[in-house]
């Protein structure tokens, strides 16, 4: 039934992109995450040193002050996100919580206009890859039942930065997925241990491997829980020379 | 029923709850306590991720068997009935005829499972989970053993939500993510080590575990740092914990 949504999800982005006339991107994230929660804007920033500190796309203004403000304090939810592995909700900057917790942000997040601040984190384990943020203008919560559409576009955009990363580290034609409908079925345990087994195999990082695992299978048209399968079951190993993938 | 065990058992819980546990380390330890204490043969413990899918943060063993059947239960099964209906669900007699899961109850019966109990984790009126019950046995539990479980499926349910002291605004939702990461940061550094010392993955999740208790570190902690050291070394060079932005 996962599946099921997150096609549902990808729809939606496809459709965005086909009006905008551009191959999926984040910029198609963000407008369909900040439409679905019916906030005032939605960014992604990518993180590089830790922080989310590479603004990949927002859609006005505010998000940028927003994502630059948490980064020059170094407190906001955008920045605790990360840390705490959890999506940091905070729906009203001006309760007694937010001030808490964010002295200096909130009550500057609030003069830019953002009563409201959802950040989710860009993540598939102990792989960090950015943050997605929204805004509202007003204080509230999310729609209910909106949060499994926001993790699954907050997936979407984590692909896409680590796709993005891995095509920029140049290591050979072939790896990059860019553009393509992933496998969204991600939430297997054999995907995140394969994974682990070829950051040895390939000696590579954890988002490394994890390109690779699923450029590997998209070049070979099968599914990545399938491939993940053959690795864990030591059926097939994968090699830093891509053509020596194969048998082990 | 061993009562010396299942004082014991709440005890051990409650010090793990008291301290400054792993979340993931605490659901593993209950579900190899319910197989010890309610002649259960495996137990594993399911959540419910909003992106509409169970999924599997703990079990007593890590047989594949064992993972596909949680996995299946994502379409059919007693533990997405238990979940939908936040009532305990029993599937009897896997191998007769006229299954109610006939899917499920072939893949049950292939992995050796000839009972299967599902009991609720409750928060409320929201279901944020299930504790699973496997049995090779076909007998029916006992009554007052299953009582035990349901006592054992509500310390789940308290463990996960009181993970470290958790701000008061923080929904569940937010916990429940963070529990489901956890898993899969486990689950590369199991990867990682199972590649490194070509171990199969119960020992290599036995290896990080006894590790983390030995050097009074979160399990989570360890595997985030294995999984994201240059090396492949193990234990990987001691590193601080990240400045934690949390109070």
């Amino acid at each position: 039934m996962a599946d099921r949504r997150s096609e549902a999800v990808w729809g939606k982005l496809a459709a965005h992109a086909a009006t905008r006339g551009g191959r999926v991107s984040v910029v198609d994230v963000c407008a369909v995450a900040g439409e679905r929660a019916q906030v005032t804007g939605a960014w992604v920033a990518a993180s590089t040193n830790g922080q989310p500190d590479f603004v990949m796309c927002v859609t006005d203004l505010v998000c940028e002050q927003l994502a630059e403000l948490q980064l020059t304090l170094g407190e906001g939810p955008g920045i605790d996100v990360l840390a705490s592995a959890a999506p940091v909700l905070a729906s009203d900057l001006g309760d007694a919580e937010s001030v808490r917790r964010w002295p200096a942000f909130a009550p500057e997040a609030r003069e830019l206009g953002a009563e409201a601040v959802f950040a989710f984190p860009l993540m598939a384990g102990a792989i960090r890859a950015g943050v997605m943020g929204l805004y509202r203008g007003s204080a509230g919560s999310l729609p209910d039942g909106l949060l499994g559409d926001l993790l699954i576009l907050a997936d979407i955009a984590t692909l896409m930065l680590l796709d993005a990363a891995d095509s920029d580290a140049d290591r050979g034609a072939g790896t990059s997925l860019e553009g393509q409908t992933p496998d969204l079925a991600l939430h297997r345990a054999q995907i995140d241990q394969a994974t682990g087994m070829l950051t040895v195999q390939l000696a590579v990082s954890a988002a490394e491997a994890f390109a690779r695992l699923r450029a590997y299978a998209y070049s070979q048209d099968r599914r990545l829980a399938d491939v993940a399968g053959d690795i864990v079951a030591r059926r097939l190993r994968l090699h830093p020379d891509l053509r020596q993938d194969g048998d082990p | 029923m061993d009562t010396y065990l299942l004082s014991n058992t709440f005890v051990d819980l409650a010090d793990t709850l008291v301290a400054d546990f792993d979340v993931i380390d605490f659901l593993h330890m209950l579900t190899d306590r319910s197989v010890a204490l309610l002649s259960a043969s495996a137990a594993g413990v399911t959540l419910a991720d909003p992106r509409g899918e169970l999924r599997l943060a703990a079990s007593s063993n890590e047989a594949a068997g064992l993972l596909e059947l949680f996995q299946l239960q994502n379409d059919q099964g007693p533990c997405l009935d238990c979940f939908r209906t936040g009532q305990p669900v029993t599937a009897a007699d896997l191998t007769g005829p006229a299954q109610q899961w006939p899917r499920f109850a072939m893949a049950a019966t292939e992995a050796g499972f000839r009972r299967v109990e599902a009991l609720p984790m409750r928060l409320r009126d929201q279901v944020i989970g299930a504790l699973n019950l496997f049995r090779v046995d076909p007998a029916p539990f006992d009554p007052a053993e299953l009582r035990i479980g349901q006592a054992l499926a509500d310390v789940a349910t308290i463990g996960l939500l009181h993970e470290r002291n958790v701000r008061r605004t923080e929904t569940v939702a937010e916990q429940l993510q963070r529990a489901l990461n956890s898993r899969v940061v486990i689950e590369q550094a199991k990867g990682k080590l199972a590649e490194r010392l070509g171990m199969d993955m119960d020992q290599a999740f036995g290896l990080l575990r006894d590790y983390a208790r030995n050097s009074n570190q979160r399990l989570t902690d360890v595997a985030a740092n294995f999984v994201n050291s240059a090396t492949a070394d193990f234990p990987p060079p001691p590193r601080p914990r990240p400045a934690q932005s949390r109070n």
